[in-house]
């Protein structure tokens, strides 16, 4: 048994072995030293050793947070029900404590409140931001480049696409972009081509029936509308579809020479005054909806070049009833005079005849051998998806399935072509605003898309993404029935169109800001009535005016009525001391309170809101004071500021308010 | 003290002949070896020490892979998220992966390069026969590690490139495309072929390598040791500590060399696997592209006439060539035919792999490589 | 002791040379295989846990009404609510890691192997040796009770909120 001490291995080894051995087995401990040191100088490593001197330097109250930030070594947030990882608190150390604003990056807090009401460890951080969460160094985690596959960390403005993965809401609140492109989404009626989710085509359909067209307009009009809709009505929603000029006439062939099932009115034209029709024109209110000459609101199209477009009959029979023509239009049905009908026609007609620049066709009627091709063209375009016509169905989708569009396949060449990075947002973008560019033979029309609106909507559309998010992290619009008012009532409705403005239980239009959900518990029921017969204005500074719609007396008192005793709200039914007491504290508050800025009270007083003498025919008083107590619960973003008036203090104001004579020299309105 | 080292190590230290003898029958490891060893065998210019090298990098891919096992998942999401964890989230973890990649395909590799070596030696004669056909048993259960393995990483390039492989498998004639479905467990590659590929790799295949590895080297002893020409000296001299010296050197090249390439390459890891998208083109693992660029001439040609016929070839080789001439010289003068004919072999597949490597791009086209 | 009686000759320049040289072969072996065996035990240490964070917030103080005592059966720990104020404590055995159960006013029984507690953790009957403990619990900057399972306290404190 020999000694256990070695000797060396290499004992009888030839010394140039030795050298060779020693030399390889240095190599060996350099490259283990080689990779101890790559481990030591990873980047989260260093990135944590350089924020540990940072937060030496934070003494005394500043460092307060220091139990609250983490402790030394990778950081991750696991996300089983999204299957996120994220590890990028590993370096972003500093993302909840505001003491180390002045950091440098990437220690600097997160900005904003966002962290309150979506925190880390529920939200992780690239449901929001995009990137690759597991990686723990600068570039694998995409910040500027994808990486492994996952999307770079995204901009502000392609976040919020992100943020409608979970908010599947129209209009949630801090994402303009999203909002944005929704409510464009709603608007051009995308869904009647498209597939999407959370958009239903049938009930926002505007665009007209095409049944009797040959009565309305003249072939010129026609085919120079088919030609570029945007020459005669620049705010069209109908984009621009390419068509050609044999298109064209196969179409105008075929839309000319359907049935005409509605007889047009006639009126005896020799008797019609314009002037007196533009005093119907203005006292009724028509720019309300129709913009002429550059001004005026979009529900309705522009009548700007109306004459050149259509005939005075057709104009006549459409004034005295626009829902035998059109039963969905918006415009409800005046309670009009033949005569004034017919003079308000001849107005129209001579006032806005000119046609537009550049809008010129042949008016030779069109080739009715066409009618069959112009079937086919019809079809294969789609056009019955956004207007009805006798004999097809309600849609034609022709369109691809949007509903995972944020993940899809990206087709990289077209945008090569036109020097555009190759990513998806940038396909979409460049889709919506020029189709055919991206697309040999696309059927979607040009829709005129500016580039706000065009980002826009490719950031609504790349909210929908193939994997949905789990249900308990996503917020929806309430689903609320249609409210389809019944009745004597529910007829008048329908004849002068109310919801188109006003909504009632969420449907109906937005274009006044008064919701009639509870309208008789706020207004009294005689100015109710009267206000319908003859709407003035309450704010100066409102532009939208309610239309005189020259509702019938007996039909102002059902109106009222029925909005008086049903479209109430119990709790604000109450009533307000009026004694002298309290209306002189109410006196008080409000000279404190300083309303006379906005309100005119007595002699003086701004013009923001609504004048207050005399209000007490108009106001109830609980709603006042409801209103006065919590303004911006009732109207969110209203002007009127919440001064945090206790109950008391606010029917004393309310008691003052309602007790201001009118004044007598001024009437209400004009 | 001295008392509990000598109830483990037997003799102590080697120092003297007697004590050098006795180490290798003393001890488990090293009883593989002969007690001497002819000097013609320590001559680093006759074997290259390749089989060795490949034993090593064997031994450096379990260890590896047993690190790494602890960190994997076999299944398909989660596979591809363990990946990322050990890039992004295991210390030394991209150091692992590094070293169990670059190992495995030097391991192909070396073994293959080895394989030629013995054959040009003539060392595959008589009575060395049936160790050569344990040997290619060794190089295909070699090229079955290297595949399984090339699919666990469940990136595209792993799915596609096992998809073209699988997919040869299904063209072999009447069990073709049974074979194929046991191999992945279904129809697709999916969850079960990600887990039978796992096992295989893991589990199976290293134990049939390991016995095999036993077997081989069991013969190398009981065929009296590394082949050697007739005139050879007969001069020996003890394996402690010539040999083992020498096998040691070896052992901390490969480690060096292992440790440099997982330190200056980086293995790759692309998108997700993604079924609905094949990249274009869409490659084999490289020892297989020699075959996928003879399966575009011709599935049945490239994918199953020509491996079997190479494997046969191989496996009947020392049973047809008996000439015992030319044994243990590099291009032995008799052995003119034999060597030009498998010399010629290796180097068309070397070719087609090489073609298949860099001269095909998108739809299997002809590229150029220079010409970008 | 080698088995050479003779005297040890004079040193020979080449041969400590030599002694070096595998002394230093040796020794790069030595460093490099134990810094490769270290590397791979380094390497299954684990740096990021797949389990539930480890500080968490469980509610708001007005989710635990007053004198009571809620069993957060996810976290495994319950949460007081005193006129002292607010703590909270590990509901697992110290024992062998069943999940006690509060007996009203008499504080914990362990139904695997009887051991009972107190209600601010100590033990009171064994097997179990060690007190439950009681986890770092504070208010954060959005009003939420937070509970820290890194850190404990001693049976005095209450959180005041």
């Amino acid at each position: 048994m020999g000694p256990l001490k070695p000797g060396g291995l290499g004992r009888g080894v030839s010394s140039g072995l030795q050298w060779l051995f020693a030399a390889v087995s240095l190599a060996l401990a350099g490259s283990v030293l080689w990779a101890a040191l790559a481990e030591y100088r990873a980047e989260w490593r260093v990135t944590q050793r350089r924020f540990r001197q940072v937060e030496g330097h934070l003494t005394g109250a500043a460092n307060s947070g220091a139990d609250e930030r983490e402790r030394p070594g990778l950081q991750q947030i696991w996300l089983p029900d999204i299957d996120r990882v994220d590890r990028c608190t590993s370096c972003h150390l500093g993302t909840g404590d505001p003491a180390l604003k002045d950091a440098p990056a990437p220690f600097r807090p997160h900005p904003g409140r966002w962290l309150e009401t979506h925190r880390p460890d529920r939200f992780g951080c690239t449901s929001c931001h995009g990137g690759q969460g597991e990686a723990t160094t600068f570039r694998g985690a995409a910040h500027r480049q994808g990486a492994n596959g996952a999307e770079p960390v995204a901009s502000r403005e392609l976040m919020e696409a992100r943020c409608g993965t979970c908010h599947k809401e129209r209009s949630p609140r801090g994402a303009p972009w999203l909002v944005r492109g929704r409510a464009l989404v709603a608007d051009r009626n995308c869904a009647a081509c498209h597939e999407l989710p959370g958009f239903s085509p049938v009930a926002d359909v505007r665009a007209p029936r095409l049944d009797g067209l040959a009565r309305k307009v003249s072939p010129a009009w026609l085919r120079a509308w088919l030609k570029g809709p945007r020459a005669y009505l620049p705010r069209s929603r109908m984009g621009d579809f390419r068509l050609s000029d044999s298109d064209v006439e196969a179409l105008s062939s075929f839309l000319t020479g359907q049935p005409q099932p509605i007889a047009l009115d006639t009126a005896d034209w020799s008797k019609a005054d314009a002037e007196r029709g533009g005093e119907v024109f203005r006292r009724s209110r028509c720019v309300t909806c129709h913009e002429v000459n550059g001004r005026g609101g979009t529900l309705g199209p522009a009548l700007t070049h109306v004459g050149a477009k259509t005939s005075r009959d057709w104009l006549y029979s459409w004034i005295r009833d626009p829902h035998r023509f059109q039963p969905k239009t918006l415009m409800p049905r005046f309670r009009l005079t033949d005569d004034e009908a017919r003079d308000l026609a001849a107005y129209l007609s001579s006032e806005f005849g000119d046609s537009p620049k550049d809008f010129h066709a042949s008016d030779a009627p069109p080739a009715a051998s066409l009618f069959a091709e112009g079937r086919r063209v019809y079809e294969k375009r789609g056009c019955y998806s956004c207007h009805d016509l006798e004999g097809f169905p309600r849609l034609a989708r022709i369109g691809p399935k949007l509903a995972t569009v944020g993940d899809r396949l990206l087709e990289p060449a077209p945008l090569v072509a036109r020097g555009l990075a190759a990513t998806l947002p940038n396909w979409i973008y460049a889709k919506v605003r020029a189709p055919d560019t991206v697309l040999d033979g696309a059927r979607m029309p040009t829709f005129g898309f500016s580039e706000t609106e065009g980002a826009s909507l490719a950031v609504a559309l790349l909210s929908l993404r193939a994997r949905e998010m789990p249900a308990a992290r996503t917020t929806q619009d309430p689903v609320r029935p249609p409210y389809e008012p019944q009745g004597e009532f529910g007829a008048l409705v329908r004849r002068y169109r109310c919801l188109t403005c006003h909504s009632i239980q969420g449907t109906g239009g937005t274009l006044s800001t008064v919701a009639l959900d509870r309208i008789g518990s706020q207004l009294r029921r005689e100015h109710i009535e009267a206000f319908i017969q003859k709407p003035y204005g309450i704010r100066v500074s409102l532009q939208e005016r309610m239309p005189h719609l020259n509702v019938a007396p007996e039909e102002a008192r059902v109106l009222a009525g029925h909005l008086s005793t049903v479209m109430v709200d119990d709790a604000l039914e109450a009533e307000v001391p009026s004694d002298a007491a309290t209306v002189a504290r109410g006196r008080q508050l409000f000279e404190r309170s300083g309303c006379v800025a906005c309100h005119i009270a007595g002699e003086k007083g701004g013009y923001v809101g609504p004048e207050l003498n005399g209000s007490a025919a108009r106001l109830k008083p609980g709603w006042t004071v409801a209103w006065l107590m919590t303004p911006q619960k009732w109207k969110p973003g209203t002007l009127e500021p919440d001064c945090g008036l206790s109950r008391a203090d606010a029917e004393a104001l309310a008691a003052y308010v309602l007790s201001l004579p009118a004044r007598k020299a001024k009437g209400a309105g004009r | 003290m001295n008392r509990v080292l000598r109830s483990v190590f037997r003799t102590g230290w080697p120092a003297t002949k007697q004590q050098r003898l006795q180490a290798m029958l003393s001890s488990l490891v090293l009883h593989v070896h002969p007690t001497r060893v002819r000097v013609h065998v320590l001559r680093p210019s006759y074997t290259l020490g390749l089989g060795l090298v490949s034993f090593f990098l064997f031994a450096s891919l379990t260890a590896t892979g047993l690190a790494l096992m602890l960190y994997y998942v076999p299944h398909p999401q989660a596979a591809y998220r363990s990946m990322k964890d050990l890039e992004y989230a295991v210390t030394f973890g991209m150091f692992l992966r590094n070293s169990h990649r670059w190992a495995a395909h030097g391991m192909v590799a070396v073994v293959f390069l080895h394989l030629c070596r013995v054959f040009f030696t003539g060392s595959y004669k008589p009575p060395r026969e049936f160790n050569w056909v344990i040997g290619v048993g060794l190089l295909l259960l070699t090229l079955a590690l290297s595949f399984t393995g090339y699919l666990l990483p469940w990136d595209q390039l792993a799915f596609w490139a096992i998809t073209v492989g699988t997919s040869i498998v299904a063209y072999f004639p009447l069990l073709g495309p049974q074979l194929r479905y046991l191999l992945l467990g279904g129809h697709e590659i999916g969850q079960a072929a990600l887990l039978r590929f796992y096992v295989l790799h893991c589990v199976v295949l290293p134990l049939a390598m390991a016995l095999l590895v036993a077997l081989h080297l069991w013969r190398v002893r009981k065929d009296g040791g590394l082949s050697a020409p007739p005139h050879a000296s007969q001069r020996r001299v003890t394996a402690w500590p010539h040999l083992v010296f020498r096998e040691l050197g070896v052992l901390v090249l490969v480690l060096v060399a292992v440790n440099v390439a997982a330190l200056l390459f980086d293995a790759p890891l692309e998108e997700i696997a993604d079924l609905a998208r094949t990249p274009n083109p869409a490659k084999a693992p490289w020892y297989f592209l020699g075959l996928q660029e003879l399966v575009h001439y011709g599935a049945i040609f490239g994918g199953v006439a020509v491996p079997t016929a190479l494997v046969i070839a191989l496996l009947l080789l020392p049973y047809l060539d008996t000439d015992t001439r030319g044994v243990g010289v590099w291009f032995a003068r008799e052995r003119r035919t034999a060597n030009a004919l498998f010399a010629a072999v290796a180097l068309a597949l070397v070719v087609v792999t090489v073609i298949g490597t860099f001269f095909r791009g998108p739809n299997w086209a002809w590229v150029v490589p220079w010409a970008r | 002791m080698t088995l050479d009686a003779q005297p040890e000759p004079a040193p020979d320049p080449a041969l400590e040379r030599r002694r070096f040289v595998a002394k230093l072969g040796a020794a790069g072996f030595v460093a490099g295989a134990a810094g490769l065996l270290a590397a791979l035990l380094r390497s299954v240490v684990p740096e990021v846990l797949y389990e539930p964070a480890r500080r968490f917030p469980v509610g708001r103080p007005a989710d635990f009404a007053p004198g009571s005592v809620t069993f957060v059966s996810e976290r495994r720990l319950f949460v007081f609510n005193t006129p002292g104020g607010f703590y909270a404590v590990s509901a697992v055995c110290t024992h062998l890691g069943c999940n006690v159960n509060h007996e009203e006013g008499r504080g914990f029984a362990c139904p695997c192997h009887g051991s009972t507690f107190e209600e601010d953790g100590r033990v009171r009957k064994g097997p179990a040796a060690w007190p439950l403990p009681r986890f770092a619990i504070s208010l954060s900057r959005r009003g939420e009770l937070v509970v820290d399972t890194r850190r404990t306290v001693g049976p005095e404190f209450r959180l005041k909120a």
